[in-house]
C-alpha cells in the first residue's frame, strides 16, 4: 500500500511540479523596449503583400524605437481555428487581423480592447470602412484595408461579336443581351459568370432593390418579394437563359481559369484578380461598375487590426494598428504592392494607384465605392451564411422554387440566428 | 495438373496485381508529379512519365522557411509518442490480463468507451488543460497524451491473454518478481504486436494535423502536417510542390515499415481465434 | 508466482497508473469538460479558466439540455446522421470483401506475398492532407485519369466530388483505399492464427478451397470480422478527415451531400462559434456509436463462432 501511494505522489508530483518547469518560460523584454505580437491571415511570406507588410513594420519600428514588433502569419484556412484557442486561453497575440465577417463575434464575446479615442486622427478613413468595426457605439477596431467587386470583360470577345463596351449604365438586361450574342461567336464561349452564392445574392438583392435585413438589423428579410425576384432571375442565367456555364460546364475549372482561357465574356469578380488576369490574360481585358438591375450596389470586403483584450500594452498596440492601417507610409507600400485598397485617400498614392494600367478604366474601383452596401452581418456570421448559402443551392439545383426556397430560410434563421 | 496450378496461380496475380495498383498509382503519380516542372501538370492526355523530370519542387521546398525544423518537431513528437505509448499500453495491458483486481472489467469497458467519444470537441478542453500545466505551444502537449491510448491497450491484452500463465509460474521459480517477468518474458514475447502497434502510433502521431495546429502556437513549433497543409492553402495548384511535400511525408514511415516489416508477416491479433 | 500473488488493485496499480494518469487529464478530465460544456450556451471564443471560477462560469452560462433538445429537432442533424449511414451502408461491405480479399493474397504462400503486404500497406501510412491531393486529381473531371479511362470505354464520367449524387461514393472510395490495408493487417493476423490442421484434415476429406473458405475460414474468422467490423464501423461515424480536406470545406460537398456528424461539430465548434452545442453534439453521437455497437455486440453471438 505503501509503495502504491508513493508512486502515485511522486508521479503526481512530475506532472504538477516538473512538467510546467520544462515549458519554455516567458521571455523577459529587454528593459523599456515594449514587444508586440501581430497575426494576420492576408501578406503571406512569400508575395508581394508580405514583402509590403515587413517594410511597414520596419518603418513602425524605426519611427517608435521602444517597440519591437513580431510577426507571424498564418493561412487563411489555420487562422481562425488556431485564433480561436489562443482567445480561450488568454494568449492571442496583442494585435490580431479579423475579417468583417468574423469581427462582430470576437467584439460581442468581449475579446477585444476598446480602442476609440487610441486611434489618433480617423478622419482621412473610408467612413463605411471604419465605422464597420464599431460594435455597439465602441470602436474596436481599425479597417487596413478594403475591396471591391467589379465587372470585368474580354475586350476581344466585344470586338469579334461588335458589341459595345459595357458602361456604368448598364443592367442585369444588358448582360444579357451581350452575354447571348458573344456565345453565339462559338462553342464552348460563355457570356457571364455570377453565380448565386452568399456574397452574390445580398448584393444581388440590393441591386433589385430587396435587402436581407431591415435597416436597423434587428430582422432578417430574406423572403422580400424582391429577393426571391432577384435569386429567380440571377438562378436562370444558369438555368433559364444560360449565359453562364453550370459546374457541370466548369468541369473543375475556376472561374478566374475559364476568364484566362479566353472562354468567358464577363466576369464579377473582385479587384485582387488584377495582378492574376494582367501576368495571364492573352487578350485585352478591362473593368466597369458592376451592373445592377433597379440599382445599383457594390460589394463591401474588409479586414481590419484589432487590439486583443488580454494584451498587456493596448496604447502601443492601437499605435501599431492604427500606424499599419492608415499612415502614409503603410499606405503608399500597400499600393505599390497592389494590395487591395487602402482605407485612407492620400490623393498623390491615389494618382499612382490610378496610373496603372490595365485596366485602363481604373477609376472604375473608386467610382463603385459610392455604392457600397455591407453584407448582412450577425454574431453568428458562419452558420447564417452557410443557412442561406444552402437554400440558394436548393434553388440553382431546381429542387426548390426561389420562393419556396427563400420562405424556408427566412423560417430557419429566424430560429437558429439571433440578431 | 500442372495447366490447372497455372491457371490458379495466374489468377492469384492478377487479383494481387489488380488491387496492388489501385493502392500504387497515387504513388507513382506523386513521385512522378514531384518531379515535373509547372507547366506540365496540368496537360490532357495525362504526361504519365515527366519528360523533363526535375528537383525543382524538392528545392523549392526546403528552401521554405521552417521547412526542416518542422520535419525535427514531427521526428520527436512521433518517437516521443511512440515510446511513451508501448511503455504505458504495455504496463496497462499486463495488468488488465495477469492480474486480477476488482474493477477490471468496468475499467477495461471505460478504457474502450473512450475511443467513441469524436475527440474534435475535446481539444479546446485539452487545450486549457495544457494551458494551465504551462505545456501549450510545446512538444510535450502533443507526446504526453500518447500515455493513454486505448487501442494500444485493447490489442495488447488480446495478445497477453494468449501467453500462457506458465510463463508467470516459470519465472517465480526463478524467483523473478511478476515485475521483471513482465520486462523480460512478457515484452519479448509480444515484439510482434509492439512493432505493429509502434507503426500505427507512429502514423497517427506523424500524419495529425488538427491537435497540433490548435496546441502548437508557434511556427517553431509547427510540425509537418501543418506545414504541409499551409502549403496547400497557399499553393492551391502547385501541384509538384505538394506532391513533393506529401512524398516527403510518406518517406520516413515508409522506411520504418518496410524495417519492420517481418514483424507484419503475421498481420495484427485482435479479436481471438479459437483453433 | 502463485495466483494470490498476482489478485489484488495494489498489485495492478503500479502498472496501470502511467496509462492512469494520461486518460485522468488527457481523457477524463477533457471528457468532464466537454460534458459541463454541453449544457451551456458558450460560444467558445471568449477567455475561460479551468482553476479559476470554471464552474461558476458554466453557472453562468448553464441552459440545461437546450442544446440536445435543439439539436435532435433540427432537420439537419438527421441529415447528416443520414450520410453517415449512406457511408457506412457503401463502405462496410466493399471494405470487409476488399480487404478480405487482400488479406487472403497475402497469406497465401506465393512468392510476390511480401511484396504485395508492403504495396497494400502503402495507402494507410500516407496522410489524409496528401491521400485527399491524390483523390482530388484522380476524380478530377477533365485532368483525372478515372474520367479519362472512362471516356475510353464510352462513359462519360460523372463529376464525383463536385457531383450532388457521386461525392459521397467519392468519399467511400477514397477511404477503402486508405483502410482496405489496415484491416488486411487485421485479417491477416486471424488467418495466420488458424491451426493448419484443419485445413489438412479438409483436405484429406477431399474438400475445395472454396470450401474449405466456407467451412473453415470464414467461421473460425468470425470473431476477427466482428471486431474489424465494430471498429471500422466506429471510425465511419466518426468520418471527418477526408470530408474536411476533399470537399467544398464552407458548404459540405454539393448542396450538402457530405455533410456528416463530426463535420458538423467541427463547424459548431470552431466556425460557427457554437462550442457548447458542438460540445452535446459530440454526446449524442456518443450514445449513437454506443447503441450501434451495443447492438453489433448482441448480434455477436448469433454469427461469431467461438466453438467450432
Amino acid at each position: 500500500m505503501k509503495t502504491t501511494r508513493n508512486i502515485l505522489s511522486l508521479a503526481l508530483f512530475l506532472i504538477l511540479v516538473l512538467l510546467p518547469a520544462f515549458s519554455a518560460g516567458t521571455k523577459e523584454a529587454a528593459q523599456g523596449t515594449v514587444t508586440l505580437k501581430l497575426e494576420q491571415f492576408s501578406g503571406s511570406e512569400a508575395t508581394l503583400s508580405g514583402e509590403a507588410l515587413r517594410g511597414m513594420i520596419a518603418e513602425f519600428e524605426k519611427q517608435n524605437p521602444t517597440i519591437k514588433v513580431e510577426l507571424q502569419t498564418i493561412g487563411y484556412d489555420d487562422y481562425f481555428t488556431q485564433l480561436q484557442s489562443k482567445v480561450v486561453g488568454g494568449n492571442a497575440a496583442d494585435v490580431f487581423e479579423l475579417n468583417y465577417e468574423n469581427f462582430v463575434a470576437y467584439a460581442s464575446e468581449g475579446a477585444l480592447a476598446d480602442v476609440t479615442g487610441k486611434l489618433g486622427d480617423t478622419s482621412g478613413f473610408n467612413k463605411t470602412a471604419l465605422d464597420a468595426f464599431n460594435y455597439q457605439g465602441v470602436q474596436y477596431g481599425v479597417p487596413n484595408s478594403f475591396s471591391n467587386v467589379v465587372l470585368f470583360y474580354n475586350k476581344a470577345l466585344f470586338d469579334q461579336a461588335n458589341l459595345a463596351y459595357p458602361t456604368s449604365d448598364w443592367t442585369w438586361k444588358d448582360v444579357e443581351v451581350a452575354s447571348k450574342k458573344i456565345m453565339s461567336l462559338e462553342k464552348n464561349i460563355w457570356g457571364f459568370y455570377r453565380p448565386l452564392s452568399f456574397h452574390e445574392f445580398y448584393k444581388g438583392a440590393a441591386q433589385n432593390g430587396g435587402s436581407l435585413m431591415n435597416a436597423e438589423r434587428t430582422a432578417f428579410t430574406v423572403n422580400l418579394p424582391q429577393n426571391i425576384e432577384a435569386a429567380s432571375l440571377m438562378a436562370g442565367w444558369q438555368n433559364d437563359s444560360k449565359i453562364m456555364p453550370t459546374d457541370a460546364d466548369m468541369a473543375g475549372m475556376g472561374d478566374w481559369d475559364l476568364f484566362k482561357s479566353g472562354r468567358l465574356g464577363m466576369l464579377v469578380t473582385g479587384i485582387w484578380a488584377f495582378g492574376d488576369f494582367t501576368a495571364n490574360c492573352p487578350f485585352d481585358w478591362d473593368i466597369a461598375i458592376e451592373p445592377g438591375n433597379v440599382q445599383k450596389a457594390t460589394h463591401f470586403f474588409s479586414n481590419s487590426y484589432v487590439v486583443s483584450e488580454t494584451s498587456k500594452h493596448p496604447a502601443e498596440a492601437a499605435k501599431l494598428a492604427v500606424f499599419l492601417a492608415g499612415s502614409k507610409e503603410a499606405t503608399k507600400l500597400r499600393v505599390e504592392a497592389s494590395w487591395e485598397l487602402p482605407p485612407v485617400t492620400y490623393p498623390e498614392i491615389i494618382d499612382s494607384y490610378l496610373s496603372i494600367t490595365p485596366p485602363e478604366n481604373r477609376e472604375a474601383v473608386f467610382a463603385s465605392l459610392d455604392y457600397l452596401v455591407t453584407p448582412p452581418v450577425s454574431i453568428q456570421q458562419a452558420e447564417m451564411q452557410a443557412i442561406i448559402q444552402s437554400y440558394l443551392g436548393q434553388i440553382v439545383s431546381g429542387k426548390m422554387s426561389a420562393k419556396a426556397a427563400l420562405d424556408a430560410c427566412q423560417k430557419e434563421l429566424e430560429a437558429k440566428i439571433s440578431l | 495438373m500442372m495447366f490447372r496450378i497455372h491457371v490458379k496461380g495466374f489468377l492469384y496475380h492478377l487479383l494481387a496485381i489488380v488491387l496492388g495498383i489501385l493502392a500504387i498509382i497515387p504513388f507513382l503519380w506523386m513521385i512522378s508529379t514531384s518531379l515535373k516542372s509547372g507547366g506540365a501538370l496540368l496537360v490532357v492526355p495525362i504526361e504519365w512519365f515527366p519528360k523533363e523530370p526535375t528537383i525543382q519542387a524538392y528545392e523549392k521546398l526546403f528552401a521554405l522557411t521552417g521547412m526542416l525544423r518542422s520535419i525535427g518537431n514531427s521526428l520527436v513528437v512521433t518517437s516521443g509518442a511512440v515510446l511513451i505509448a508501448l511503455f504505458s499500453s504495455s504496463m496497462a495491458a499486463f495488468a488488465f490480463s495477469k492480474i486480477r483486481f476488482k474493477g477490471s472489467g468496468v475499467l477495461f469497458m471505460l478504457f474502450i468507451a473512450s475511443m467513441m467519444l469524436p475527440s474534435h470537441v475535446l481539444f479546446i478542453p485539452l487545450y486549457l488543460i495544457m494551458n494551465d500545466l504551462h505545456l501549450v505551444d510545446t512538444l510535450f502537449a502533443l507526446i504526453l497524451p500518447y500515455t493513454f491510448k486505448a487501442f494500444a491497450v485493447f490489442m495488447l491484452r488480446q495478445q497477453m491473454m494468449n501467453i500462457s500463465d506458465a510463463y508467470l509460474d516459470a519465472a517465480a521459480i526463478d524467483g523473478a518478481s511478476l515485475f521483471r517477468s513482465f520486462i523480460t518474458v512478457f515484452l519479448p514475447l509480444c515484439k510482434t504486436a509492439l512493432a505493429t502497434l509502434a507503426i500505427i502510433i507512429a502514423m497517427d502521431a506523424w500524419n495529425d494535423y488538427l491537435l497540433p495546429l490548435v496546441l502548437m502556437t508557434s511556427p517553431k513549433n509547427y510540425t509537418l502536417p501543418i506545414i504541409l497543409n499551409a502549403l496547400s492553402g497557399q499553393f492551391k495548384t502547385a501541384y509538384d510542390l505538394l506532391m513533393a511535400g506529401s512524398l516527403i511525408s510518406v518517406v520516413p514511415l515508409l522506411i520504418i515499415y518496410i524495417g519492420a516489416q517481418r514483424y507484419f508477416a503475421s498481420g495484427l491479433q485482435i479479436g481471438g481465434v479459437k483453433g | 508466482m502463485s495466483i494470490q500473488g498476482r489478485r489484488g488493485i495494489r498489485v495492478a496499480l503500479p502498472y496501470l497508473l502511467p496509462s492512469l494518469l494520461g486518460a485522468l487529464l488527457f481523457a477524463i478530465l477533457p471528457i468532464i469538460i466537454s460534458l459541463l460544456l454541453s449544457v451551456t450556451n458558450w460560444s467558445g471564443m471568449s477567455r475561460v479558466r479551468l482553476t479559476d471560477g470554471f464552474l461558476k462560469f458554466v453557472a453562468e452560462h448553464f441552459v440545461g439540455l437546450e442544446n440536445s433538445k435543439a439539436i435532435l429537432s433540427d432537420g439537419e442533424f438527421w441529415r447528416a446522421l443520414s450520410h453517415n449511414l449512406y457511408f457506412i451502408i457503401l463502405y462496410l461491405p466493399l471494405m470487409l470483401a476488399l480487404s478480405m480479399t487482400a488479406a487472403l493474397i497475402i497469406n497465401a504462400p506465393n512468392r510476390g506475398a511480401n511484396v504485395y503486404r508492403v504495396v497494400y500497406y502503402l495507402p494507410v501510412l500516407t496522410s489524409w492532407v496528401a491521400g485527399s491531393l491524390i483523390w482530388k486529381w484522380l476524380l478530377s473531371p477533365v485532368y483525372g485519369p478515372i474520367n479519362n479511362a472512362l471516356a475510353i470505354i464510352g462513359i462519360e464520367g460523372p463529376l464525383w466530388l463536385q457531383s450532388e449524387v457521386w461525392a459521397m461514393p467519392s468519399i467511400v472510395l477514397a477511404s477503402i483505399w486508405k483502410d482496405m490495408g489496415f484491416y488486411a493487417m487485421i485479417l491477416l493476423g486471424g488467418l495466420k492464427s488458424i491451426n493448419t490442421e484443419y485445413y489438412e484434415a479438409a483436405r484429406i476429406d477431399g474438400a475445395s478451397k472454396p470450401q474449405m473458405f466456407a467451412r473453415i475460414t470464414l467461421p473460425l474468422l468470425s470473431s476477427v470480422l466482428f471486431y474489424v467490423s465494430m471498429l471500422s464501423m466506429i471510425n465511419a461515424f466518426q468520418l471527418f478527415p477526408q470530408v474536411m480536406v476533399m470537399t467544398k470545406e464552407g458548404n459540405a460537398g454539393p448542396n450538402g451531400a457530405t455533410m456528416v456528424m463530426v463535420e458538423r461539430i467541427y463547424k459548431y465548434a470552431f466556425r460557427y462559434g457554437k462550442m457548447g452545442y458542438a460540445a452535446a453534439y459530440s454526446w449524442i453521437l456518443f450514445v449513437i456509436i454506443m447503441a450501434f455497437t451495443y447492438i453489433q455486440k448482441r448480434g455477436e453471438r448469433r454469427w461469431v463462432n467461438y466453438d467450432v
